[in-house]
């Protein structure tokens, strides 16, 4: 039953990708992109419910397998997927519509974004770090076309940069799972499948040395694509060339895939290697990166790229979080990666939206949005108070949680700095916002709305309402998902 | 047998000087051609020590995928464009190169001293041998400025990884191998189409000329 289920959920995007590139009118374009991810979406949370319920939810043996560490993933590529895929409709449309894209290039799109989210599916549903690998490896390259779409000299540079720095990055996480097969060879004998079940089972007989290779070797190479600093430096120019849809997903999805990567292989070497020097690695490289990002961030003009440094901190603090190893903070860790995906997705939408109708990434050339554009205003201003972390929004909740459970447990280094850190990054993303929201309206010349289409406004006001949602309530199957993920981090 | 092995071994890490000097893109392709050769000529000799069949798919697939097919698709994708232009600015030259690769394969060796290896089908020098490819197909990549060059780094260092697969992993399970050798055909598939990409909107595949996007 739950075999059938997952290979479902796999076929679905890959059929979608196959029926888009045949597609001609634009209306079965969207019809799919829409269908296949609601389908992928009740599909996803059927699994997850198993999950959730105690199940471990596999298929070919342990090829593909669902806990809650990949199932925390599952969640985020399955609802942030659909509502990106449904943005993507109003997006594109009314740039076939102000024919800055062509039909053939639609079809290309949205074949090309049901494969990346195919990907993605797979890095979440993957049992076998060999699978594992080639799925979160296999992000880049369905997205890097993407990246390059418009076609441009800036977007071809920005793809370019993206492809060759995490294909490089990916091939020293590759190492890294060679290190970690080889350690497993120690215990396990020569030849093994490979999964996470047969290795958890003797992850603490695992050789202590070659754990804490593999793992630095894999947080290195992952974390280039995870986008920690010093390996960040591809991000800010892909997650800003990108169509606004797909930024969404690169920043609040493909992020969370290649932490995936490396938070798998946390799991599996911590008991040999010894949790506390594992979790120092995640530290620095987590507390790194959120000072660089928060850095860039002040001096920032380009509101994509601004939201492409938010993206380098929040990934930072990801780190942060499972690198206190305090059970409350990593638990806010994995809250940290949900309402990220959601809020980052928010406000790609949004600020899409505006670059439809003010074709500039210049934060000083918009201004006056609240009476301009007041539907999307209503989503910028409180996306941005939530995505920087204000009460009561749900990465306030998560935020919380990191902090004062670092702080409970008596590790005051790490909550300081980061809460420091959070405060100026805080400023630094509400101040600019501000001013393009609440600004003198452009011109003085009142009275001319911008239309925009409603499939660009309603995804964003879905993520919205989760956004706000999820800072009062963390509804209780969510909470045993995310505790048993922060259980398998834990050791 | 150990001997034929470990001469193939030695011959997969000369032939990685090729395209660490080689100054016109064809030559770089060729030498990426004739490594892949050798390397599924290893895999060959292992399989004929060790019997196991999924090293003689292992072969093949490394001649169709890595000796034919990428070395065709970066020829097609290329040509007529900047596939036999002589590259004329780098930024290491010929003897610098040379003396850093040396040391980068010494790198390799010292570091598979490190590591407890349980002996499958090769030994530490091939691991040494591997890591070596590994790290010189990573400073090809980072030495040249032109695309294509870069991309025969990646791929340069993915054989690498190949040889890293056979010594590390020579039993995980072929599935797996075959999902690293799509990964590796597509990914090489879309880097080519970057890069032609690139000659036609910029002029040139000179990556050093990319420098709008900063901040």
């Amino acid at each position: 039953m739950s075999q059938t289920l997952i290979l479902l959920l796999l076929a679905v995007p890959l059929v979608a990708a196959a029926v888009s590139w045949l597609a001609r009118p634009p209306v079965v374009l969207y019809a799919v992109a829409a269908v296949a991810q609601v389908v992928v979406l009740a599909l996803a949370l059927t699994l997850l419910a198993q999950v959730v319920g105690g199940a471990e939810p596999h298929a070919f043996g342990h090829w593909l397998a669902l806990d809650h560490l990949g199932g925390v993933v599952l969640l985020i590529v399955a609802t942030v997927g659909l509502t990106s895929s449904v943005y993507s409709i109003g997006y594109l449309h009314h740039e076939l519509t102000e024919r800055a894209v062509r039909g053939e290039e639609l079809r290309r799109y949205f074949a090309l974004l049901h494969l990346f989210l195919f990907t993605m599916l797979l890095s979440a549903l993957a049992g076998n770090l060999g699978l594992l690998w080639t799925a979160i490896a296999g992000t880049t390259i369905a997205s890097a076309p993407l990246v390059d779409f418009y076609g441009s000299r800036e977007p071809l540079e920005a793809a370019w940069k993206y492809i060759v720095l995490t294909t490089a990055g990916s091939m020293v996480a590759l190492v890294g799972y060679l290190v970690l097969y080889q350690a497993g060879v120690h215990v396990l004998g020569i030849s093994y499948d490979f999964s996470f079940s047969a290795l958890s089972a003797v992850a603490p007989r695992l050789p202590a040395a070659a754990a804490v290779t593999a793992f630095l070797l894999v947080l290195v190479g992952f974390g280039a694509k995870a986008g920690l600093a010093p390996m960040h430096t591809w991000l800010p120019d892909a997650h800003s060339q990108a169509p606004s849809p797909i930024c969404a997903l690169l920043s609040g999805v493909e992020l969370n895939c290649a932490m995936l990567g490396i938070l798998r292989a946390f799991a599996l070497t911590a008991p040999a290697a010894g949790a506390e020097r594992l979790r120092l690695a995640l530290l620095a490289f987590g507390v790194l990166s959120m000072l660089v990002a928060v850095v860039f961030l002040v001096s920032q003009q380009d509101f994509k790229r601004l939201l492409a440094y938010s993206s380098i901190e929040q990934m930072g603090l990801v780190a942060v979080g499972v690198g206190t190893g305090v059970p409350l903070a990593v638990f806010g860790a994995m809250l940290q990666m949900v309402n990220h995906a959601f809020g980052k997705s928010l406000m790609f939408f949004a600020t899409g939206n505006l670059l439809l109708r003010f074709r500039t990434r210049a934060i000083g050339s918009v201004t006056g949005l609240v009476r301009d554009m007041p539907a999307t205003a209503i989503l910028l201003v409180p996306g941005v108070l939530a995505l920087a972390g204000a009460p009561p929004f749900n990465v306030f909740v998560s935020e919380f949680a990191i902090v004062s459970g670092a702080a409970a447990a008596h590790q005051l280094a790490p909550a300081l700095i980061v809460a420091a850190l959070l405060v100026v990054g805080f400023l630094a993303l509400v101040w600019p916002f501000n001013r393009m929201a609440f600004g003198a309206a452009p011109g003085g010349a009142g009275g001319h709305r911008a239309t925009v289409n409603p499939m660009a406004l309603l995804p964003a006001y879905l993520s919205l309402t989760v956004v706000v949602g999820l800072g009062f309530w963390v509804p209780s199957p969510l909470q045993a998902l995310l505790s048993g993920a922060a259980r398998t981090l834990t050791p | 047998m150990d001997l034929i092995e470990y001469a193939l071994a030695g011959v997969v890490l000369l032939v990685t000087f090729w395209p660490l000097i080689a100054r016109r893109i064809r030559a770089a392709v060729n030498g990426y051609s004739f490594q892949s050769w050798t390397l599924a000529a290893l895999c060959l000799a292992t399989f004929l020590q060790s019997g196991r069949w999924h090293l003689l798919a292992m072969a093949l697939s490394t001649v169709v995928v890595k000796a034919l097919l990428i070395p065709e698709v970066l020829r097609r994708q290329v040509r007529e464009t900047v596939y036999d232009r002589r590259e004329t600015r780098y930024y290491v030259g010929v003897p610098s190169a040379l003396l850093l690769g040396a040391g980068l394969s010494v790198a390799g060796f010292v570091a598979a001293r490190q590591l407890p290896l349980v002996r499958d089908l090769l030994g530490e020098p091939v691991l040494g041998v591997a890591i070596a490819v590994v790290l010189l197909g990573f400073f090809i990549a980072v030495a040249r400025r032109d695309a294509a060059m870069q991309l025969t780094g990646l791929l340069v260092a993915e054989n690498g990884l190949l040889l890293l697969g056979l010594v590390l992993g020579a039993g995980l399970p072929m599935l797996v191998d075959f999902a690293l050798f799509l990964d590796v055909l597509v990914g090489a598939v879309v880097m080519g189409f970057l890069v032609a990409r690139m000659h036609a909107t910029v002029g040139s595949t000179d990556t050093s000329e990319l420098t709008r996007l900063r901040g």
